[in-house]
Order: structure tokens, then C-alpha cells, then sequence
């Protein structure tokens, strides 16, 4: 490796609360080489986030403070300088990229504008200059026509755009070093692919030396060169990404690679087994539970009194069969119309058009008798675990509701029942004590899913509900259910975007585009042999943790 | 800022606010035994004195005793911003809980009822309200619910329009949660934090405007004590007897300046600024 670009020696962060002090990043060490990725990965909470904000001095409190450590750039030490040298860094040496793109765009500005804004004032270009340049670096991040969308705002945007507009503003002031703190995070795989692809054109076209914050190994494998693990604070492993991937060293690290969803994990091969065992297979055309025809879901769009009436169908014609006892996993992208199906297989929306069926009753033809038999047969599993609890109430709160309203419990027996239902989704019964707040997202979700299971369900409705959850989290809840599907009757219809966990939790897969389904069949068949451009396309675009299994996808079929 | 610095000054806010507004009905309670004259008894010898060992606070013109006669204002005009505040939050939750909650034509038809409220000005609909049922402090009581309420409506129904996408809000109906449940233990908890630290400020406001309808003659009625018929009389001498004036006045000051501190820490509190 060459001489370092950035060198980061011991560095060391504590928060003081009233208490006394924690330590945050404990004396952290790490070399980034010029033109090197360095893959930066752990889970929330792991300090690689604040490691990155305190390379230019921007600790998110005042209560947090950097005790050691030194960080050379340049032939300095950045943690060194005074205000007015460090907001000269910021920007001009080093630029940084967040993972929500909205927020950090100024929403009244134009795009264009906030480029323009970078250039003038760290190289001091007159407007025309600035204005000419900005419209070449938003070329060069993949706008299409710069030109006109100069003047776009964000929220014109897709949330991809977005990103590379957030990139164009940081490119602006031609920083040696660009730090990614989960840039992709937020968007869909196909889109991920290319925000991925784009960054290592920037390096290998600007020779930019990039820090990705991640907590995707899949997002590591494809773009890195180097890995850096961290954990509670610390870097726990360190060096060139192939031999970390092929012989990880530390015990977290080898619980991240194996949790990855792209690896096929034990317990997958116990469903497939499963599928195999015809006890499990309903026998002969049995009704389905689920039986949806036709389905449109249209929302009006502009409208007021004397507005023309227009409208967006978020579901166009979606005929699908759920059997009782089967998995089915529905896929797509942002916008597909996944969600919007799951909540009308539950009735909590209007259906425009169409029918839903449950168990043989029709949600158009009796609605409340219909209604009545979905809320003691069928629960829902949210994406936000905080904000699909109440705030106020106990989970033990949470659930003895639940049971009390079900009045399928005898009232005496309900906190029993609770405790019951806590150990069922692998959480200690003291936490029917707590409030939302004081748990983690795992918990959470576990808690939500013990409250779906409170109502003693046939069917299972999950959306997204491990999108917001750290990977080694995410494999602890999908192996959860696969628990739950084994030994309770369920059925259990999981809505994902990501295909990898799909393909380990379910037996069907549905994938669906613009509110229409275009493929479904047996996970194994479709994932193996896709019949539809857009599925194959969506397949591919998995990062996938072996980096010699490149991100490939037809350009084309992505750019649309 | 760490939580517990936060915490220590809300604290502290909240106790300056507490002592204030205590203090004020402490006295109010207490007032036949501290108070040192009868706030109504006219003493001819002493008129317009200022404030001296006798009377801390000096008399007025017709030589009352301005200190008695705050104490036993403290009576009306913490009333006042009680009644004041307590009805048209009432009115206001249910009604702008209503609104968000079921939108559509019910919303429509409950903004629209809101939007004229607004549009007339606040004081002048207080005084056509209490011009129809008559002076006095039942009038502003009813005047107040029928008009106060409309700020409550709209910051709750915000709030529900909100909440009621939350995702444990579609899950309490997928669950099966009647929708009274659903509203009224799910989200209406959730969303009062708000308006209970703007009634905090709207006590302030009832106290200024019993204050000015007072001071027009068609609240409170004289001899009876209350701060804002007392600036009211002093008016008239100020040159001479500042006095008069100025005590009554700064009572109100204090009072709105205690509820007001109470206001700014429930709602440090409980988030509502963030």
C-alpha cells in the first residue's frame, strides 16, 4: 500500500452525561491509501458514523468530546486545527454524502444552485464559471439533461437523483476524500447498483479516495478494496476485503458474513425440506385463504371541490392465491404496489375495483361480516418497529390489549398469555415492563410480532418488517419466523424488497412492478430461472458478499 | 446538551412558574384571612394615598385598599383563567379529534365552522357574544367556549391528521380496535402534548382579554375586585396616583408570566419544541 492519504492514529471519543463518561470510538486506528475504498462496516450504534464526523470536528453534541487520537492528512493534524481551518477542509479536502439524500438537500433551492453554491465558495469561481462547471459535474454523476434540470428542486427527484445530486454538491469542491455514510441505504437494489457503479467511476475517473459507511457486507464485497469491522466502538478487524471475506478472524465478523442474506444459511435448507414434506402441502385443490381478483386500488390525486378528477392505480389488476400453511413472499421495488396489496388483503384500504377473499367470505360482497373474521383470524407486522407500537403504552400494555379486545382469552389468564407470547418470540418476560423506547429495534419487532401473534392468527401479513433492521438482527427475526411458520399453523405473506431474504424465508415468490404482477412461482424456480427482463434485473442487482459475482444487470433495463 | 442539564433548567423553569401561579392561589384562598381591609369598604378619610406602612400598595379614589383589593382579585381572575381555558379545551379536543380522525365532508364542514370563527376578530366576537347574553362573568365564560375552542381544533385535529397513519395506529385497526378505542386511547394520548403547553399561553391570553372586557364594562362589575376593572379606574389618575394603576397591572403581568413558564417546561418536557 502506498503512503496514506489519510491516516487515522488512536482516535478516541467520549460522551460525558450526568453520570460520568462513555466511551464511544475507543482508540480507533485506520489508513486510507489514495484511490482505496475502504469498506467501513458495523451495526447501528458502532460508532462508524461518529468516526467519520470526527475526521473535520463535527461531533453531533457538545457533550461528546475526542480525548486521543490523531487524524494526518496532508502533513497535519486535522483534530488540531482551529473553526476557520477545519470548515476549509470540509467540503474542499473532505466531502461527505448521507444516507437520506432529502434531508440534506435545501428544499427551496435549486439543485443546480447548491452546486454552484460549493464551487464559488471553496475555488472561488465567478457565476458563469460556476454555473458551466455544475452543469458538467451533474453530467458526470448521471443526469441526463443537466442543462435543464439545473433548475429542478429536490423534491422533482426521485430519491435516486437525489443521491447523485447529494454527490455533484460534494464532488463541487473536488475533495481528495469522499466519506459515504450509508448512501444507498434508502434506495431500491436496482437503484443501489447504480449509485454503487457511479461511485467507482468517480474513483477510478477523479482518483477520489472514498470511506463507504455500511452495514451491507453484499454493498462491501462489490466496491471495496479494503474492510474495516467495527464493533461497540471499536475496529475489530481490519485489512484487504478478499481475506477478511475468505478468513475472517473475529468472532463478529464471521456472525456477519454468515448472516448475510445472499448466504444460504442452515435453516433455508430446513424449509426446502419442508416443501418437500408432502404433510405439509395442502392436499388436493383445498380453498385458498387468500383469494384476490382483479384488484385495483386507485387513489385520487389532484382534486378539492372543482378540481378534475384524476387518479393513480397504486395496484392495477393483481389476481393472486395465498393457500393456508404457504409462504409467500411479494417483491419489487419502492412504489410497486407491495404494500399497498397487503393492506388491502386486510381490508384497511379501499378496494377501487377488484375482490379479496378471505377463508370464502368476500371483503366487497360482506363487508363487515368479512372484516369481523380477518381481525380474529389475520395480524400485520410492521417496517418501523418504534413506530408501530404505541409510545405510551407497556408492550405488556400492548398485548393484554390485544387479548382483551380478542376476548379469545379468559381475562384471568391474560397475563399469563402475555408471558406466553414474549417467550414465543424469544424475549424475556421482565420486558413486558417496558415502553417502546427502551428497547432496540429488534426487540421491538419481536414485540410486534408477538403482538400479531396475539390475536392467534392463520395468516401473518409482514411488511418490510426487516427492512429497518441491522443484518444480524434481520437474520434473528427471518429465522424467527421460520420457526413460527414450522410449528404454528401459519400462513404468512412477507414483503420485502430485499430478494435475498425472500429467497431464504419463502417457498413462493410474487414480484411485482407498477402495480401489476409480472412473475410468481416457486422461489427456487424463479430466482434460478427468471422468466421476466425485470426480475432477472432485480436479481442481479443484489450485492452479492462474493466479490468475484460482479453487479451485473443489462444497463438498459436499470437506467429505466 | 446533555439530558440532564436539559432537565435541571426545565426544572427550574417549572418551579419559578409553579411558585408564581402558586403563590397567586395561595392568596386567592387565603384571601379573608391576609387580606388587611375589606377590598370593598370605601374609607373617605383616606383617598388616593400612595403607598405607605398603612397601605403597602396606597388606595384608589375612593379609598379602597389597593392590596386588599388585589388579593381578592387573585379570586376572579385565576377563575377566570381556569373556566376560560378548561371549556374551550374541552370543546376544542373532541371536536378537532373528530375532524382529523374521520375527515372527509365531517373535517370539511368542522374547518369551514372554524374559518369563520377566525375570520372576525378575536375581541370584537367576545364582545357581540357577550352584548347578546348580557355583561357579566357567565357571558365571558360562554363567550370564551364558543370562541377559544377553535385553536384547540386545529392543533389537535394536525396531530391526528398525522398519528392516524402511524403505523400502530393501523395496527390497532387491523387488530380489530373499535374506532373509539382507537382514537381516543391510541392517538388522543399521543397527541394532547401539544395543546396542554398551548393552554399554558392561552391561559395568558384569557387572563388579558377577561382583563379588557373588564375594563369595557362587560365582565366583571364593579365594586367587585378584579385587575382589569382596577387599571380601568386607576386611568382616569394616572398623572397623580400611579399607584392605581401600575399594581393591578403588574399582578397580571405576573400571573400570565407564572402560567407562561409553566408552559415553556411542560412542553421542554414533553418534546413539543423538537
Amino acid at each position: 500500500m502506498s503512503a496514506p492519504l489519510l491516516s487515522v492514529r488512536d482516535l478516541s471519543v467520549v460522551v460525558r452525561n450526568g453520570e460520568g463518561e462513555q466511551t464511544l470510538l475507543d482508540r480507533v486506528s485506520l489508513d486510507l491509501a489514495p484511490g482505496d475504498i475502504l469498506g467501513l462496516v458495523g451495526e447501528s450504534g458502532s460508532g462508524k458514523s461518529l468516526l467519520c464526523r470526527s475526521l473535520v470536528q463535527l461531533l453531533p453534541s457538545r457533550a461528546i468530546s475526542v480525548t486521543r487520537g490523531e487524524v494526518w492528512m496532508g502533513g497535519r493534524d486535522l483534530l488540531a486545527l482551529g473553526d476557520a481551518q477545519i470548515q476549509a477542509v470540509r467540503g474542499a479536502e473532505i466531502g461527505m454524502i448521507f444516507q437520506n439524500p432529502s434531508s440534506h438537500l435545501d428544499p427551496v433551492m435549486r439543485v443546480g444552485d447548491q452546486i454552484v453554491e460549493g464551487l464559488r465558495f471553496h475555488r472561488k469561481l465567478n457565476r458563469a464559471a460556476a454555473q458551466e462547471e455544475a452543469i458538467a459535474l451533474m453530467g458526470q454523476v448521471g443526469f441526463t439533461d443537466p442543462a435543464r434540470q439545473f433548475a429542478a428542486y429536490p423534491h422533482e427527484f426521485s430519491g435516486g437523483m437525489r443521491q447523485r445530486a447529494m454527490i455533484a454538491v460534494a464532488l463541487s469542491c473536488d475533495p481528495k476524500v469522499l466519506i459515504a455514510d450509508e448512501p444507498t441505504t434508502a434506495l431500491d437494489v436496482t437503484i443501489q447498483a447504480q449509485i454503487l457503479r457511479l461511485l467507482m467511476e468517480l474513483r477510478e475517473r477523479r482518483g477520489l479516495s472514498i470511506i463507504l459507511i455500511t452495514h451491507d457486507l453484499g454493498v462491501v464485497a462489490q466496491t471495496c478494496d479494503r474492510i474495516a469491522v467495527m464493533r461497540q466502538g471499536r475496529v475489530v478487524e481490519v485489512g484487504d476485503k478478499r481475506d477478511i471475506l475468505a478468513r475472517p478472524q473475529h468472532r463478529y465478523t464471521k456472525a456477519l458474513i454468515s448472516s448475510h442474506p445472499s448466504m444460504p444459511t442452515d435453516e433455508a435448507n430446513d424449509v426446502v425440506d419442508d416443501k418437500v414434506d408432502a404433510a405439509r402441502l395442502p392436499a388436493g385443490p383445498a380453498r385458498p385463504l387468500v383469494e384476490i381478483d382483479d384488484l385495483h386500488i386507485r387513489y385520487p390525486l389532484s382534486g378539492g371541490v372543482f378540481g378534475r378528477r384524476r387518479s393513480f392505480s397504486a395496484v392495477a389488476g393483481v389476481s393472486l392465491q395465498i393457500r393456508a400453511g404457504e409462504t409467500v413472499g411479494i417483491v419489487g421495488e419502492s412504489g410497486s404496489g407491495k404494500s399497498t396489496l397487503a393492506r388491502a388483503m386486510l381490508g384497511l384500504i379501499p378496494i377501487s375495483d377488484g375482490h379479496v377473499t378471505f377463508d370464502g367470505a368476500s371483503l366487497r360482497l360482506q363487508r363487515e361480516a368479512t372484516l369481523t373474521k380477518m381481525r380474529q383470524q389475520a395480524a400485520m407486522v410492521f417496517q418501523d418497529p418504534f413506530n408501530s407500537l404505541n409510545p405510551r403504552l407497556t408492550i405488556g400494555q400492548t398485548l393484554a390489549e390485544v387479548l382483551r379486545v380478542q376476548g379469545k382469552v379468559a381475562p384471568a389468564a391474560i397475563p399469563k398469555r402475555v408471558d406466553e407470547l414474549l417467550r414465543l418470540v424469544e424475549l424475556d418476560p421482565d420486558y413486558a415492563g417496558r415502553r417502546p423506547r427502551q428497547l432496540s429495534g429488534g426487540q421491538c419487532q419481536r414485540a410486534g410480532i408477538a403482538r400479531a401473534l396475539a390475536v392467534d392468527p392463520r395468516l401473518i401479513v409482514a411488511d418490510e418488517c426487516v427492512a429497518a433492521l441491522d443484518v444480524t438482527i434481520q437474520a434473528q427475526i427471518v429465522a424467527l419466523f421460520q420457526r413460527l411458520v414450522r410449528t404454528m399453523d401459519l400462513t404468512l405473506v412477507f414483503i420485502a424488497h430485499d430478494l435475498a431474504i425472500v429467497r431464504n424465508l419463502c417457498e413462493r415468490v410474487v414480484v411485482m412492478h407498477h402495480g401489476r404482477i409480472v412473475e410468481e412461482g416457486p422461489c427456487a424456480e424463479v430466482f434460478e430461472r427468471p422468466r421476466e427482463a425485470y426480475t432477472a434485473a432485480l436479481i442481479a442487482a443484489i450485492p452479492d458478499i462474493d466479490p468475484d459475482r460482479r453487479l451485473l444487470a443489462p444497463p438498459g433495463l436499470l437506467a429505466s | 446538551m446533555s439530558g440532564r442539564a436539559r432537565a435541571k433548567r426545565v426544572n427550574r423553569t417549572l418551579i419559578a412558574g409553579l411558585v408564581l401561579v402558586g403563590g397567586f392561589a395561595l392568596a386567592a384562598l387565603a384571601a379573608p384571612l391576609i387580606a388587611p381591609y375589606d377590598p370593598i369598604f370605601q374609607d373617605g378619610t383616606a383617598r388616593i394615598q400612595p403607598p405607605s406602612l398603612t397601605h403597602p400598595f396606597g388606595t384608589d379614589n375612593f379609598g379602597r385598599d389597593i392590596l386588599s383589593r388585589i388579593i381578592y382579585g387573585a379570586r376572579v381572575d385565576l377563575q377566570m383563567a381556569v373556566i376560560g381555558v378548561f371549556f374551550p379545551l374541552v370543546i376544542g379536543t373532541v371536536i378537532g379529534a373528530i375532524a382529523g380522525f374521520f375527515g372527509g365532508v365531517v373535517d370539511a364542514v368542522l374547518m369551514r365552522l372554524i374559518d369563520i370563527i377566525l375570520a372576525f376578530p378575536f375581541l370584537v366576537l367576545m364582545l357581540s357574544i357577550i352584548a347578546i347574553l348580557g355583561p357579566g362573568l357567565s357571558s365571558f365564560y360562554i363567550a370564551m367556549a364558543l370562541v377559544g375552542w377553535v385553536s384547540y381544533a386545529r392543533l389537535i385535529r394536525a396531530q391526528i391528521l398525522v398519528l392516524k397513519n402511524a403505523d400502530y395506529a393501523v395496527a390497532a385497526v387491523s387488530l380489530g380496535f373499535s374506532w373509539r378505542r382507537v382514537l381516543f386511547r391510541h392517538l388522543l394520548p399521543n397527541s394532547v402534548a401539544g395543546s396542554l403547553v398551548f393552554c399554558m399561553s392561552d391561559a395568558v391570553l384569557v387572563l388579558l382579554s377577561g382583563a379588557a372586557i373588564s375594563y369595557l364594562g362587560l365582565g366583571v362589575q364593579p365594586p367587585t375586585a378584579e385587575w382589569g376593572i382596577m387599571v380601568a379606574e386607576g386611568q382616569a389618575f394616572l398623572s397623580q396616583a400611579w399607584w392605581i394603576t401600575l399594581f393591578p397591572g403588574l399582578s397580571i403581568v405576573l400571573l400570565a408570566f407564572g402560567f407562561s413558564m409553566i408552559g415553556d417546561a411542560l412542553g421542554e418536557a414533553m418534546g413539543v419544541h423538537e
